[in-house]
């Protein structure tokens, strides 16, 4: 089963060649009550130590296939189900340094049975993860 | 004198349901309720929906059997706004409603709840609504699930939304559309929390989500004939069974009164703590018992029934 929190301990790791790192992933739980179809989740944000990596330059990664924004909003027949997990992978040169981080996300769902000014609604979370190789 | 039928929805363990607690434990919460009905959504307990495995199915009917539990309702939905850049048409929404309704029928269900897509802060639901459900019309009747609407905050009994759904089933005539009543529209008093959001914001941007909708009870007589099922939306009940929002001991004696005698599914929806779910799902159950029994034996208790039975 996974962590309470919406962002998971395990799968918080650089990507990319050590010593060349290309950026970090973040895995993440479905937070919504329901399943998503995937066109119905415009993006998410990441914030590590303050700094904000916005849902426009990351990728989303579920089941092995990574998907842009676009791509997200034509996978109408994809799904995200509850007690399962998607990756947002965010591209970082360097990487982040080995250590404990506050890493924060924001999921943008939207929610048609709510009415449009509501919509995105963002599902946020906040914790501590640690990065074991740099 | 007929009674209540108890049920649990399983939307009240949300955020417990793939964390901290299986579809086996929820069966086991539920039934020790002393329900005889479990109410589902199928995108969140239903493993690769719409189309489980023939193992999972299998495994669903030994569990309805091992816990002596009905299947109530199938949450469905109709998601309008499929895309950032497109609402879905009327033939995609009778395809959606379609395949709800042979996944219900395929797991036992009586009745599917889908919910539309709205356009409004009232909760107007898309323009599609009609066209879709009344093309669904007779697979419904087929299968014998019946189609239901929820009536939910912020949008009162007596209101153009219920009023349309109303309009739709004295036209079609049809016994496979109804109204889902959604106990939190007599929410009296303010929520002191909200289940899994930014609760400030939430005060600040839908103040009506906060402070409640107040449908007076006496208003349900308008369209109880229509109504086979009721989920019975709660936020907060006290060590003492005292409800901190709404108003049981008005809403039981009225549906006494009125008759009803389908099922008050639990529906909580409070602080999502782990495993806090499981003890207000009780307490509501304790509560309502209560109320109801208060209510029989002032009215003459149905001590026949209960001795057939």
């Amino acid at each position: 089963m996974l962590e309470r929190s919406h962002i998971q301990s395990t799968g918080f790791r650089n990507v990319g060649p050590e010593g060349a790192r290309t950026g970090f992933e973040v895995r993440i739980r479905q937070a919504n009550y329901r399943s998503s179809r995937l066109s119905l989740i415009e993006g998410v944000d990441i914030i590590v130590d303050g700094v904000t990596y916005p849902a426009e330059g990351n990728l989303f990664r579920l089941g092995g296939k990574e998907y842009t924004r676009d791509e997200l909003n034509e996978a109408t027949q994809t799904r995200l189900y509850v007690g399962d997990y998607f990756t947002v992978v965010v591209p970082k040169q360097g990487g982040l340094t080995r250590g404990v981080h506050l890493v924060g996300s924001a999921i943008r769902y939207r929610h048609p049975y709510f009415p449009p000014e509501f919509q995105p609604a963002i599902a946020r979370n906040e914790r501590h993860a640690t990065i074991i190789q740099a | 004198m007929t009674g209540f039928k108890y049920g649990v929805s399983l939307y009240s363990y949300t955020d417990d349901f793939g964390t901290v607690m299986t579809l086996d434990d929820a069966f086991d919460h539920v039934a020790d309720t002393g329900s005889t009905g479990i109410e589902i959504l199928g995108e969140t307990s239903v493993p690769l929906y719409p189309e489980p495995p023939v193992s999972w199915i299998d495994d669903w009917f030994a569990k309805l059997e091992r816990y002596r539990l009905e299947p109530t309702n199938l949450a469905c939905w109709v998601d309008t706004r499929i895309q950032i850049d497109r609402r879905m048409s009327e033939e995609e929404g009778a395809a959606q409603i379609a395949q709800d309704l042979r996944l219900a029928h395929r797991l036992g269900f009586k009745f599917i709840r889908p919910k539309f897509g709205v356009m409004d802060r009232e909760l107007t639901p898309d323009p599609i609504w009609e066209g879709a459900i009344e093309r669904s019309l007779d697979l419904a009747h087929q299968l014998d699930v019946v189609i239901l609407p929820e009536i939910h905050a912020p949008t009162p009994i007596r209101h153009p939304v219920t009023e349309g759904y109303v309009a739709f089933i004295e036209r079609t005539g049809t016994k496979h559309f109804g109204l889902m009543i959604d106990t939190g529209i007599f929410q009296d008093r303010p929520l002191d929390a909200w289940g899994g959001g930014d609760f400030e914001a939430i005060k600040k941007g839908a103040p009506e989500m906060v402070y409640g909708t107040k449908v007076p009870v006496e208003h349900l007589a308008d369209v109880i004939q229509y109504v086979p099922f009721i989920q019975a939306k709660f936020h907060n009940i006290d060590e003492a069974l005292h409800d901190h929002q709404i108003p049981w001991e008005r809403i039981v004696p009225m549906l006494k009164k009125l008759g009803y005698a389908g099922y008050l599914s639990s529906e909580y929806e409070g602080r999502r703590d782990p495993w806090v779910a499981i003890e207000q799902v009780r307490r509501q159950h304790a509560l309502l018992r209560t109320l109801e029994e208060e209510y029989d034996a002032a009215h003459g208790a149905p001590l026949a029934e209960t001795a057939d039975a």
